[in-house]
């Protein structure tokens, strides 16, 4: 559990979905995604920004040419201008060169803290789910306690305890949103492997294993890919608190959290410091949001 | 400057870093060359406003509250703005001349060698709850101190080879040490000194810090919520104020309110809104809107060992001193003052700061020299690599600073050292851990400057006899330094300290950057805020405008 | 049902101890010296004496195995004693049992406030007819999630006690000083719960019996508050149990913007000075509210929604499993 959100039992709270017919193939499905989109403007928004905010990742030379790591010390806190879009930060950098070039760092540190919330939580959901028992009862146990000790104090020590780093930052985050995951999961593959067509699949002789290849994971993965997009914002957001209270990656690294936190001391003199670089942070949140409710409802509609 | 942190880690950060161990040798006058001390006063109406009314309440906000205000036990810097309001010393230092003043002992005596210092005190003082300030209570107080150990970090440095203290008679007390002690005269003079009641001095660490003690100062402590605020109260019937105030009677002010706001953005804002009235902890960015327009401010550096960064020698790079005079060299501290902060802050020009009794400049060997630099290093072998920074045997540029304070600063030391192909990490933690990694030495380059009025910090942090910073073996500078300790003619002594001070710089075993200076923002109704020797804040002289009538 | 509260319970004093066994070796890895720590109570003099700092060690009795230190402060912590704190030297029991009280204050108003706020945004974004509406109604909710929550009390601030003087920026005093600081504390937690109670409330307004209602002649509101409100609050309801936790950890940011004095601020100084007595003393406490509430939330659901029936076996049937967050 992340610092600014509570659980997401959003996909927890939803009536039980029916159990799934069998899919239509891939093509099909391509299509219909494509469909989908063009229907829904404010979804093709959201898809755009994110693809923007990969391609910055990705590429940020294509996008400025200016040094976000060096900057005219003359030139400190510029407003935004033709030659500095964002405008200059305290020692004379240009801010939307920070912005794009701390796009890679961010998304690796938030991607990082989704994959060890995903990863970690999802299995220890699903074997929550598949194997119950005892396994169902200590697991539960394990998540409630992680769910017990408030998620900022989990990563305050956690950091204090490994060091200072994107990495670290990002394992920190991530361990708190692997309960949610657990949860969900374990939700998910309770409903899934106890569905009709699964029992199906076991009396006609298929061992486990391919029960849960085949059948279990794909139909459980919905609610979960879900997740992971919405995890991806409030991850962000975490990152950023985090930065505010001063566990953020070390300078000069532009990460976005830590310009937004640190340009706060400037809010009244030079406020494009602070509020350009959140409300990017705003706009990829959104996104993500929007994604994770587009993939929500295809998962419910298989 | 105050340059305050931009994070809530910023209780940490913004601990204007104290200590010292060191005293002026004598009572002579100390008008020495290149002593500087007074106040630099911007801004209107810090002396205006006529005659000083009694009453009225002054609020001031503080970044953070350490949980503890006992004036024997504090080291943090605003802690230490209440603390020192509510204890009186035998010593004064007076801010302008660093000369030491007679305060609650009226006259005293040193033998030779600086091991035996007898004090006459005056036979009107008491303590706030009417108790004698008598020899036998400094006796208690001091022996209560070396008691307290390891939590009376300032006061039982300053007694490292007490031996004693004797009553000789009600208004007569000698303390005797194992060794020469020249800073304890001006030990005497602060707030880690000041007088307890007896009573007081003997209560448990943990009450004293909750602020449940008698003290002998101006003012004393009303109440005290922790993360909250901290409120003193004039002592009625206080009457023996120091030669270094203007007055010497009560308090002017019936209350003084430090309340604690640990975010930057908020101090500027309440103090701009009038929540509060003062403080000596805004942004470098904050200040200029509060030069006139109903406020005034005043700035004073601090005395002491300036912001440098300290080599631990034992480290590879560290050890290499045409890398040390390098970065001597490669550092703008011109730049850095003109970007990241005040106009009142200035580059170093010596390992100490300007403001330090006995300080003398060494201009010359701080000069912005890259060229000079980058010569040193290609002379020793290292060679720019592909990506700007050098390498020599297949073995990078790289090291690393170690520090919990504002970033700013060193991120353009990052910067500036980038262009001579030197590549420092910054390494920037909380509070506890740069003070373990310094503990076990566990650093490239440390961080931090120690305020206090005495040039001896310069021998207690780099003698290789004490503190021993750089972890290296003895040398020349050590003999001098650690005969500084023992002079006690001034003259003598500023010379042992001037050489040792170029000898540091030229061999790299010291990294000056800047002087930190600390500057109180103050609404115009508040009038006598001043600086003490040590650029803490005095309240004692304080007075508000519209207090009277209350 | 009497065997499953204390079933609960039990699970219940289990999660508290592994909170404080987590926290106590988290917290034994921090690489610092709590001798040295206690020795500078929170300032940086770096210059003791080995011998005191010694002598202090032996006094905490720092210098024992690990094993021996966390036995002896599982017992201590059973009697409510987590020590004295590194910094103060005050128990560290009564520094958090004098910080909570505003952070009670503030958690609470802040949670009325979310759930007030959250419900009409809600209702709001499925009430009206006009689908632009409603669709500009429902992008409020993520916005209010992804606000940061100290760029919105700083923005308050400067808007509502620096510019405008309405609103005092610093202090626990009265009641108008929890006014900024519980609508920026409220903000993403009104915001989330907003969200769930909107999906919900789609869900539900698709219910037969929502049909019914239509077929009988129900005015729009009366659907809408009556019936659909009541049975999408329900899932909602489940989230309340969480949203206390996380009120706690988004009142680390508001109490440090807003000067505030409680435990979210004494939470980040301690874990920033390594003061482990009071960390601790933190954690268990957090764990307990966190325990409590989610016990209490899993009483009253069932009592709320008749369908969920209360079983204390340990395998989960076809039926909903008791206990369980699921709907």
């Amino acid at each position: 559990m992340t610092l600014q959100t509570l659980s997401r039992p959003a996909t927890e709270a939803a009536p039980a979905s029916v159990p799934a017919p069998a899919r239509g193939g891939r093509p099909r499905r391509a299509a219909r995604v494509a469909r989908h989109l063009v229907r829904r403007p404010g979804l093709l928004l959201a898809v755009a920004v994110l693809l923007l905010v990969a391609a910055w990742a990705v590429l940020p030379q294509a996008f400025t040419a200016q040094d976000p790591l060096g900057g005219v010390p003359a030139d400190r806190l510029q407003p935004p201008s033709g030659a500095h879009w964002f405008g200059t930060d305290h020692l004379g950098r240009d801010v939307y060169a920070r912005v794009v070039h701390g796009a890679s760092l961010t998304l690796r540190t938030t991607a990082l803290a989704v994959v060890v919330g995903l990863v970690v939580g999802s299995l220890l959901g699903l074997l929550a789910g598949f194997l119950r028992g005892w396994v169902d009862d200590v697991i539960g146990r394990l998540v409630d306690v992680l769910l017990a000790i408030p998620s900022i104090l989990l990563s305050l020590a956690i950091i204090t305890a490994l060091g200072f780093g994107p990495v670290k930052v990002a394992i920190a985050v991530g361990i708190g949103s692997v309960a949610t995951f657990a949860r969900v999961m374990r939700a998910e593959v309770l409903r899934v492997s106890t569905s009709v067509y699964v029992e199906a699949a076991r009396a006609s002789g298929l061992r486990w294993p391919a029960v849960l290849g085949r059948h279990v994971l794909p139909n459980s993965s919905g609610p979960v890919l879900a997740l992971v997009a919405l995890d991806f914002g409030t991850a962000v957001l975490a990152v950023s608190a985090l930065s505010f209270l001063g566990y953020g990656t070390p300078p000069p690294a532009p990460e976005w959290g830590a310009l937004v936190s640190g340009g706060r001391d400037y809010l009244a003199t030079a406020w494009w410091l602070t509020t350009l670089p959140g409300l990017v942070i705003v706009a990829v949140v959104l996104a993500a949001n929007r994604v994770s409710r587009a993939l929500e409802k295809t998962g419910e509609d298989q | 400057m105050t340059t305050t942190p931009s994070s809530p880690r910023s209780p940490r950060t913004l601990r204007r870093p104290v200590v010292g161990l060191a005293a002026t040798a004598s009572a002579a006058a100390l008008l020495l060359s290149g002593c500087s001390t007074g106040a630099d006063v911007a801004g209107s109406g810090a002396s205006a406003g006529g005659e000083p009314v009694a009453g009225g309440d002054l609020t001031f906000a503080i970044t953070v509250d350490s949980h503890c205000i006992d004036p024997q036990q504090v080291g943090n810097n605003d802690a230490i703005a209440a603390a020192r309001q509510t204890v009186a010393s035998l010593t004064a230092q007076d801010p302008e001349s660093g000369e030491i003043l007679p305060w609650l002992a009226e006259s005293w005596e040193v033998n030779d060698d600086a091991s035996s210092y007898t004090f006459h005190l005056r036979d009107d003082a008491a303590f706030a709850d009417g108790t004698p300030i008598d020899a036998a209570a400094v006796k208690t107080n001091f022996d209560a101190i070396v008691d307290l150990g390891a939590v009376a970090s300032l006061g039982s440095q300053y007694l490292v080879g007490y031996a004693g203290t004797t009553v000789v008679d009600e208004r007569t007390v000698t303390v005797d040490f194992d060794e020469p002690s020249a800073q304890f005269l001006q030990a005497t003079s602060t707030f880690s000194l000041g007088l307890l009641s007896p009573g007081s001095a003997t209560l448990s660490a943990e009450d004293r810090c909750a602020g449940k003690y008698v003290g002998s100062g101006p003012f004393a402590v009303k109440s005290y919520t922790q993360d909250q605020e901290i409120v003193l109260e004039k002592v009625a019937g206080y009457a023996w104020g120091s030669e270094a105030n203007q007055h010497t009677g009560e308090a002017y002010l019936d209350t003084v309110t430090f309340k604690v706001i640990p975010e930057a953005s908020v101090r500027t804002g309440s103090l701009q809104s009038g929540q509060i009235d003062a403080t000596a902890a805004l942004n470098a960015v904050d200040l200029p809107q509060f030069d006139g327009n109903g406020f005034w401010l005043q700035y004073r550096a601090n005395p002491g060992v300036v912001f440098n960064l300290f080599p631990n020698e034992s480290s590879p790079l560290a050890a290499d001193e045409a890398v040390r005079t390098a970065l001597v060299k490669g550092i703008d501290r011109q730049q850095i003052v003109d970007t990241v902060l005040t106009p009142q802050d200035r580059p170093a020009t010596g390992v100490l700061s300007h403001s330090t009794p006995l300080f003398e400049g060494a201009d010359d060997l701080l000069a912005y020299d890259p060229e000079g630099a980058k010569k040193a290093l290609d002379d020793a072998g290292w060679v720019v690599g592909a990506d700007g920074i050098r390498e020599k045997d297949g073995q990078k540029l790289t090291t690393t600073v170690t520090f919990w304070q504002v970033p700013e600063p060193l991120e353009l030391v990052q910067q500036q050292l980038r262009q001579i192909g030197v590549d420092l990490q910054l390494k920037h933690v909380t509070v506890a851990e740069a003070e373990a990694a310094k503990e076990s030495d566990d650093f490239d380059f440390d961080y931090y400057n120690l305020t206090r009025s005495d040039a001896d910090v310069l021998r207690t942090i780099f003698s290789a006899n004490a503190r021993n910073i750089n972890q290296r073996d003895p040398e020349e500078v050590d003999e001098l330094l650690d005969d500084s300790a023992a002079a006690t003619d001034p003259e003598e002594r500023q010379r042992l300290v001037a050489e040792a001070s170029r000898l540091l710089l030229e061999r790299g075993h010291a990294i000056p950057v800047y002087e930190l200076s600390t500057t109180i923002a103050a609404a115009d109704r508040v009038q006598g805020l001043a600086f003490e020797a040590s650029s803490r804040l005095d309240f004692y002289d304080a007075w508000v405008t519209d207090g009277a009538g209350e | 049902m009497t065997r499953y509260v204390l079933r609960r319970a039990g699970q219940g004093v289990f999660v508290l101890w592994a909170a404080f066994t987590v926290a106590f070796f988290v917290l034994y890895l921090l690489p610092s010296d709590p001798a040295a720590l206690i020795a500078s109570g929170g300032g940086e003099v770096s210059q003791v004496d080995p011998a005191q700092l010694a002598a202090l060690r032996a006094e905490y009795g720092l210098d024992r195995p690990i094993l021996v230190q966390y036995g002896d402060a599982l017992l201590s912590a059973l009697r409510g004693d987590f020590g004295a704190s590194y910094v103060s030297g005050a128990s560290a029991t009564s520094t958090v049992a004098q910080a909570l009280p505003e952070t009670l204050k503030l958690t609470g108003a802040a949670l009325v406030v979310a759930v007030l706020g959250g419900t009409a945004v809600a209702v709001a974004s499925v009430f009206p007819r006009a689908r632009f509406l409603r669709q500009a109604l429902s992008a409020v909710p993520p916005l209010g999630v992804a606000l940061p929550t100290f760029f919105v009390g700083l923005v308050l601030l400067q808007w509502f006690s620096f510019r405008v003087p309405v609103f005092p920026a610093i202090g626990n005093e009265g009641a108008i000083s929890l006014v900024l600081p519980t609508i920026t504390l409220a903000v993403p937690a009104g915001a989330q719960l907003a969200q769930i109670l909107s999906r919900s409330l789609r869900g539900t307004l698709g219910e037969p019996y929502v049909e019914t209602a239509w077929a009988k002649g129900a005015s729009r509101t009366r659907v809408h508050l009556a019936h659909a409100l009541r049975n999408a609050a329900i899932p909602a309801f489940t989230v309340l149990g969480v949203m206390e936790g996380g009120l706690l950890g988004g009142a680390v940011v508001t109490e440090t913007v807003f000067s505030r004095q409680g435990l979210g601020r004494l939470t980040v100084q301690s874990v920033n000075q390594q003061d482990v007595p009071v960390v601790l003393a933190v954690v268990v406490f957090s764990a307990l509210v966190f325990v409590v509430v989610s016990l209490v939330v899993d009483l009253v659901y069932p009592l709320l929604d008749p369908r969920i029936q209360v079983r204390a076996e340990t395998r989960p049937s076809r039926s909903r499993r008791a206990g369980a967050v699921t709907a």
